[in-house]
């Protein structure tokens, strides 16, 4: 696998009448990953990818996919590239086959074979003749990632591909995302504003908030930095109420609460273990000590300042 | 540019609401034609045509005998006796009777595919912005350009389509109710220089046509270009449409100002050229000719500098 970025960013800016929307992003997407846009609702993360596909022009700066400029070779540049971006409208009065039949035809060397092969990779098979206005939400998600993967793209974009889907689904595309990657070294490019979701799905995240870039991070970086910090740990203690008076006489303890499932702790990682003996040793029974789900959550409200918009 | 082209056929003859033009289009031919032959005088149909046009020859010259009758009508009447005449003594029985008087009067029918086309013309650029699809279409290797093209060449197909119907089902309906009979009739006709002349029944025939034709380009064309600017098909069938019934009225209104000739719609009627009278004073076909391709070339420029240069946002 080439070291070569599949797709550059330099210095992208993007706006329409006097506002900003897109406001200088510069960053690479390394090949064979699959590469998270995070940031809260109006981040700018559907805007970055309409200047990637070419539905939207770039103000200034410039887009590269597989080496070539997607504004000045852009039948070239596009040729690697599948898309969903938002909802995938397709041809409601066609069926889903006709629909795949016409996006086969305007890129070479998509043969019927291929239009079957990817029919039957999102397991629209027993639905792929009837109209697409009668499909649900999720099949017409199906149906749009099957246009998306038709050309055999190296490199696939999938603006919230979730959306719609129901659990087994989600999951079906995750496993499908990372064996695409695996075994056919394609990049996969997914936005989305659910972090627990990028985390189970991406090698890297670009954290967009108001138009910025915030950071890019390995996702493993981005988790692990998350820990180190101060966290919220849920306790099951008993008994509960000493317990509770126990924690709040520490200096340690940042802040503690009870919660319907035990007690709410917020203290340093570091402090955990010595919490933790310091109960112990009032003689109080400890059942159960998590860090909270939630507080990667917050860290990334606090990365794009409480999720607030524009 | 082929694989579009088939791509535009597909979206266009897989809905049911093409079908359902294709087949009113079919529906008024033959009611027209029926009707036509109903309502025909029956004496025309056999041998007795002469006395029929003995009778509308009389009926013309009392009308020339009368002193206050006006210029326009005078030239009229006397260009129709003269015609009258004609058929008498070459032998030649009018079309009336004939298979060719109905299929002559459905070539008005033309108007009806300048609509239908500017429809299906409106709602084939902007109906893909107005249902998101025109995200998808967009990002593959195809120019903005060539898919405009495609989309305006498969209208065009439309057209002829549903000119070759009109046709073909007039000529086989009104032959098979008159069984064929005179179907090698010539037409005879006042040509430009006030001659009388024998025409070729079914070059005139599609003269008529294809000057129509021309209309329906210019229709279309303007269609495509509020659809890329506007983004909306109600928009640009809506305006079309509006254009195509008022166009002849603006004209109208205008006709005392001179400039007025420079308007599309004052030189969309290209048989005016054919009947000898056009819209103004020493308006020729090339006058004409030159007005339209400065339109139709205005109206393509436009519409292909927004599509291709605008941002596909919503
Ligand atoms: N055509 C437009 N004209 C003006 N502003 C726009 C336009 N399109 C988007 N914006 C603005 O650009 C910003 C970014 O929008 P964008 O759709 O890229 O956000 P997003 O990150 O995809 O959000 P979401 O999570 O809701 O999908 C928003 O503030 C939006 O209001
Ligand atoms: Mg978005």
């Amino acid at each position: 696998m080439s070291h070569e970025p599949i797709v550059s960013l330099r210095h992208v800016t993007k706006r329409i009448g006097r506002s900003t929307i897109i406001d200088n992003l510069t960053f690479d997407v390394p090949q064979g990953e699959i590469f998270g846009f995070l940031g809260p609702n109006g981040a700018g993360k559907t805007t970055t990818i309409r200047m990637m596909v070419g539905l939207m022009s770039i103000t200034q700066g410039e887009i590269i996919i597989k080496g070539e400029n997607i504004k000045s070779g852009f039948e070239q540049a596009i040729r690697h590239v599948g898309a969903i971006v938002e909802n995938p409208e397709m041809y409601k009065y066609l069926s889903g086959y006709h629909n795949l039949v016409h996006y086969a035809r305007m890129v070479p060397g998509v043969n019927k074979e291929r239009i079957d092969e990817v029919i039957s990779l999102v397991k629209l098979d027993k639905r792929i003749h009837d109209k697409v206005k009668k499909y649900s939400l999720g099949m017409r998600q199906r149906l749009g990632v099957a246009q998306a993967l038709l050309h055999r793209p190296s490199l696939l974009i999938l603006d919230e591909p979730t959306n719609g889907l129901d659990p087994a689904g989600i999951r079906e595309l995750r496993d499908y995302l990372r064996l695409l990657t695996r075994t056919e070294g394609i990049t996969v490019i997914v936005s989305s504003h659910l972090l627990s979701e990028m985390e189970l799905m991406c090698d890297r995240v670009a954290i967009l908030q108001q138009g910025k870039l915030v950071d890019v991070k390995g996702i493993q970086e981005f988790m692990s930095s998350a820990t180190e910090q101060v966290q919220t740990y849920i306790i099951d203690a008993s008994p509960a109420e000493q317990a509770l008076g126990a924690l709040c006489d520490m200096d340690k303890v940042r802040e503690a609460k009870a919660v319907p499932d035990g007690l709410e702790l917020v203290a340093e990682r570091e402090h955990i273990p010595e919490i933790l003996a310091d109960l112990m040793r009032l003689n109080i029974r400890i059942y159960k000590a998590q860090p909270q789900r939630q507080s990667l959550e917050d860290r990334f409200l606090e990365m794009t300042g409480g999720g607030q918009n524009g | 540019m082929g694989s579009l082209i088939l791509n535009e056929n597909m979206k266009l003859y897989r809905r049911p609401r093409t079908w359902a033009m294709l087949g009113f289009m079919v529906a008024i031919v033959l009611f027209l034609s029926i009707m036509d032959w109903y309502h025909n005088d029956k004496r025309t149909e056999g041998d007795e045509w002469r006395n029929v046009v003995i009778e509308e020859k009389q009926q013309r010259s009392e009308i020339l005998n009368d002193p206050k009758l006006n210029e326009e009508n005078r030239s009229y009447n006397e260009q129709r006796v003269a015609i009258l005449d004609y058929h008498l003594e070459h032998d030649i029985r009018p079309e009336e009777g004939t298979m060719w008087d109905a299929i002559n009067g459905t070539a008005g029918l033309t108007i009806l595919i300048t609509l239908f086309t500017v429809i299906v013309a409106g709602d084939s650029l902007a109906g893909e912005f107005s249902g998101g699809t025109i995200k998808l279409l967009l990002i593959r290797p195809a120019s903005r350009l060539k898919i405009l093209v495609s989309k305006y060449i498969s209208m065009l197909m439309f057209g002829i389509l549903l000119l070759l119907i009109l046709f073909i089902v007039s000529i086989l309906f009104n032959g098979l109710i008159y069984r064929f009979g005179n179907i090698d009739l010539p037409l005879v006709m006042v040509n430009t220089e006030g001659e009388i002349v024998e025409r070729n029944m079914v070059a005139t025939l599609w003269k008529t046509y294809l000057f129509n034709g021309v209309s329906t380009i210019m229709f279309v064309t303007m269609a495509f270009m509020i659809s890329s600017a506007f983004r909306s098909s109600a928009m640009a069938i809506g305006f079309s449409i509006f254009a195509l019934f008022a166009g002849t009225i603006v004209s109208e209104v205008l006709q005392a100002y001179e400039w007025s000739k420079f308007i599309l719609f004052s030189n969309l009627d290209l048989t005016q050229y054919l009947t000898g009278r056009p819209y103004q004073e020493g308006m020729t076909l090339t006058f004409s000719a030159v007005v339209l391709s400065a339109y139709f070339i205005l109206f393509n420029l436009v519409s292909w500098l927004v599509f291709t240069k605008r941002d596909v946002a919503a």
